[in-house]
């Protein structure tokens, strides 16, 4: 027993100095002839689909012998997904993806959170997707501060309580005293719609599926929530001199840095961990898999094992200010 | 002019290039099959097919993955109404629709008439909904956008009051008890508004609301394999002699549709439309256009009992919404249903940038897809009336050795829709009731446009009130479909003062 363990410190380590297919294998064998399932907590199609069948099929690549099965488990905001990866056998054989906006859902101790982030096996995350604020081109909001002043109230768009941006917005609104008036039930593109139809004026959302809209000269990008692009201003930089903004301001931020995730339950043994996170490093580091990415728009900035350990851990933990933000996000509303 | 010829140039050059492409042509032939078998299986949806089939059309040519992908889910919806004729099993909610006058014609022996007949349709909707696709072009924008959450609503509203057609004679009573229970259950699951969880107990899995899959298969499916079974025999009630399926019965099918071509080339239309605004979803347009077909007959009260036009218009719908819900997909970058959102992850792969600049830069492209759209659904229909006539022949097998067999098929479906066992619970449970209902003769389809339409109509009403205040319907397309919900519900009243032999205004089929 001990003997493994030595062997998956061992493992870990030389994976991650070499951070290659090569030595990974060498303690791979574990997988041979194994199947590990690699839960989706959404339906087909979609980001973390398409994000997650990438990393099993190269995954499966470099852990010789072994067969990644994907498996869809939607519903409940990703809940019953994350909650079925944590209750499984932590054997190695299951792994996951899920919405890092659970990291919310966490804070604000909802019902159906069966989970604790800290605690799982963490291998990885794929990609950067920043947050960003828009508003439709045919409104006559140009900049951040003009938001911060209307006279008129704005109609921004959520999907509804416990939604990411429902959270974001309803934070941002009640630190910042903004004049935004929140409108609910907002799934998938209807906020785009709504906003050229000119009914909503904005929303917050992943820059990603948004970049889109904006090139078709639909919407503008009025504040970006970390990410490593120039041309448009930082919310950090636009909230600057507000204590308790900036602090939200850094936990919105986190949700992008930490996108598109991989995990397994907690307590997989180090051994097997070791192999998993050298086997994502190397499919990570596969130029075919790069190629790939890029050509899905969704280039790959990864980070592994440890470092989105440390990640999440800072974004969960908050002031008691914002967790109580948060409950409100996720209760607003209920006996109104 | 000049421009005109250029239009007309790039219109049926882009025909001739797809037709004389081996290669895109083989690859359309493949799209058909695995959309046809896809579509057959109960459970699997569309959106799943292409999701899968995304890594296979990476270092595709662009033109001929965007082919690929969309002939195999344009094609998708014409192969689910087999099963929802002949076993009375839908596979997915749009199916539903035909499966209420679909299995009657089945049970009478008449499944060849049936599947011709919708067939035929699909086919026709499928190439309907292309056409409507180019003409639309030009005045996309202004259409799509006049619907708001208001429309939204109305427009569910005016779905629901199509129930007092659907019951039929007599029934209006019960027909509205079961379309209030099927709102009820609409209303299970996480509220939009509140975030609180409604009839869910401690369920995670209801959450996202009654699988309508689940609900759908329970209704219909469920109770009529029940009804078989006891009955003994086969689905085919003709006295135990097994009726030639002859492609002259087939053929008979076929000709039901230019018979009843007005009928079609409205539903049709109807469906386009629905499928390109964004956010109605397809069950919906299956279900307005066969409330419409009961509406505008003449001779309403042989609906539910195998009546073919009512198994023409939903399926006219059913594939004429997927031109339709390509049009905000190109030229907005929006897609206009889910399946179209996973197209839409797919186009970018393969190269294709969705905006508005699609109209000036890829205006080939754009034919070249309406035009698949169009030789799709030919090679589809030619393949299912060739493979019909032996298919058919499954509703004179005996029910002992069928109903087990569709029973797994029907717990296969529902498992695999949602990936949830719960689900199969919820089956057993609906099932019960769906079977109480038909033995006591009250109608079921009310409950499926309740499930359907409640959930819409919920949302939208939310929405528009929190966007404008009660005030919300005064837009002058809402006051039109306020119009024509009045004057639904009038005629509801007066033909059932009147009797049932009153002729609808202006109606005909």
């Amino acid at each position: 027993m001990a003997k493994t363990v030595v062997k998956g410190v061992l493992a870990a380590a030389a994976a991650m100095l070499a951070g290659t297919g090569a030595n990974a294998q060498a303690d791979a064998s574990f997988f041979n002839g194994k199947t590990v399932t690699y839960i989706v907590a959404t339906a087909p199609g979609g980001g973390y689909d398409t994000y997650g069948r990438l990393v099993a099929e190269y995954m499966q690549k470099y852990l010789p012998g072994s067969t990644f099965v994907v498996r869809n488990m939607p519903g409940a905001g990703h809940l019953i997904g994350t909650n079925a990866l944590y209750a499984s056998k932590p054997d190695g054989l299951t792994l996951g993806t899920f919405n890092t906006g659970l990291v919310y859902t966490q804070l604000a101790k909802h019902e159906g959170v069966r989970f604790d982030l800290t605690k799982m096996s963490w291998i990885g995350k794929a990609a950067t997707d920043p947050r960003a604020v828009v508003v439709a081109s045919q409104s006559p909001i140009k900049s951040w501060s003009e938001v911060t002043t209307s006279k008129e109230p704005l109609n921004f768009a959520t999907s509804g309580p416990g939604g990411a941006n429902f959270v974001e917005v309803l934070a941002m609104t009640s630190i910042l005293k903004l004049p935004i008036r929140m409108l609910s039930g907002y799934n998938g593109t209807d906020d785009q719609l709504a906003m050229r139809r000119g009914e909503i004026v904005g929303t917050i959302g992943s820059r990603s599926s948004f970049d889109q809209f904006v090139a078709n000269g639909y919407g503008r990008f009025l504040g970006q929530f970390g990410g490593s692009e120039k041309d448009i201003p930082q919310m950090a930089d636009l909230v600057k001199g507000n204590p308790e903004a900036e602090r939200l301001v850094r936990l919105i931020t986190a949700q992008g840095d930490i996108a598109r995730l991989t995990a397994a339950p907690p307590g997989v043994p180090a051994a097997q961990l070791g192999a998993l996170r050298a086997a994502y490093r190397a499919a990570m580091e596969d130029r075919e898999l790069q190629a790939r990415a890029i050509k899905l728009e969704k280039p790959v900035e990864p980070l592994y094992g440890e470092d989105v350990a440390r990640a999440i851990e800072q974004a969960l933990n908050q002031s008691p200010e914002v967790v109580q933000l948060l409950v409100e996000g996720f209760s607003k509303g209920r006996g109104r | 002019m000049g421009a005109c010829r250029l239009m007309i140039d790039v219109m049926f050059g882009s025909l001739v290039g797809l037709l004389t492409n081996p290669q895109t042509m083989g690859l359309m032939l493949i799209a058909v099959m695995i959309g046809l078998i896809v579509g057959a299986t109960p459970g699997i949806g569309g959106r799943l097919s292409i999701a899968l089939a995304i890594p296979f059309v990476f270092g595709m040519d662009m033109t001929q993955g965007a082919v690929f992908l969309l002939t195999m889910h344009a094609v998708n919806g014409t192969s689910g109404q087999i099963s929802s004729i002949m076993f009375g099993v839908p596979g997915d909610g749009d199916d539903a629709a035909t499966t209420i006058d679909g299995y009657p014609m089945a049970k009478k022996g008449e499944a060849g008439r049936a599947l011709g007949a919708s067939i035929t349709a699909s086919g026709f909707g499928g190439i309907v909904g292309a056409i409507v696709f180019a003409v639309m072009i030009p005045v996309l924008e202004p259409v799509v956008l006049s619907f708001s959450p208001a429309e939204f609503f109305l427009l569910a509203v005016l779905g629901i009051t199509f129930i007092a057609f659907l019951a039929g004679k007599g029934q209006i009573f019960k027909g509205i008890i079961v379309g209030l229970f099927g709102m009820m259950l609409s209303t299970v699951g996480m509220d939009p508004q509140t975030g609180t969880a409604r009839y869910s107990g401690d369920y995670l899995f209801l959450w996202d609301g009654l699988s309508t899959i689940t609900a759908v298969l329970a209704v219909f499916a469920i109770p009529e394999m029940i009804a078989l079974a006891a009955r003994g025999g086969s689905i085919a009630s003709t006295g135990g002699e097994i009726v030639k399926v002859s492609y002259r019965q087939l053929f008979a099918g076929v000709l039901e549709v230019p018979r009843h071509w007005f009928l079609a080339v409205r539903t049709s239309i109807i469906g386009a439309i629905i499928g390109m605004v964004p956010g109605l979803g397809g069950s919906a347009a299956a279900w307005l256009c066969y409330g419409h077909a009961v509406q505008t007959s003449k001779t309403p009260e042989r609906f539910g009992h195998g009546a073919v036009e009512g198994v023409i218009a939903p399926e006219t719908a059913s594939n004429a919404k997927e031109g339709g819900s390509l049009l905000p997909t190109l030229f907005f970058g929006i897609p206009g249903s889910s399946g179209m959102a996973v197209m839409m992850g797919a186009f970018l792969i393969l190269g294709i940038q969705p905006g508005p600049a699609m109209m000036t830069q890829n205006i080939d492209l754009v034919w070249t897809l309406i035009w698949a759209l169009v030789v799709g659904n030919l090679i589809a229909i030619s393949f299912l009336l060739f493979i019909t006539r032996w298919v058919a022949l499954l509703t004179f097998v005996n029910a002992a050795m069928l109903v087990p067999f569709i029973l797994v098929l029907v717990m296969v479906g529902v498992y695999s829709a949602e990936g949830q066992w719960e689900n199969l619970i919820i089956l057993l449970l609906i099932a019960a009731i769906g079977w109480g209902l038909q033995r006591y003769d009250w109608p079921r389809a009310p409950f499926v446009i309740g499930l359907v339409l409640g959930k819409i109509a919920e949302e939208s009403l939310h929405k528009a009130l929190g966007l404008w205040g009660i005030g919300f319907f005064t837009r002058p397309l809402s006051l039109v479909l306020i119009g024509l919900i009045a004057a639904t519900i009038a005629y509801a009243i007066y033909s059932n003062v009147k009797g049932k032999n009153v002729m609808p205004a202006g109606a005909g089929s």
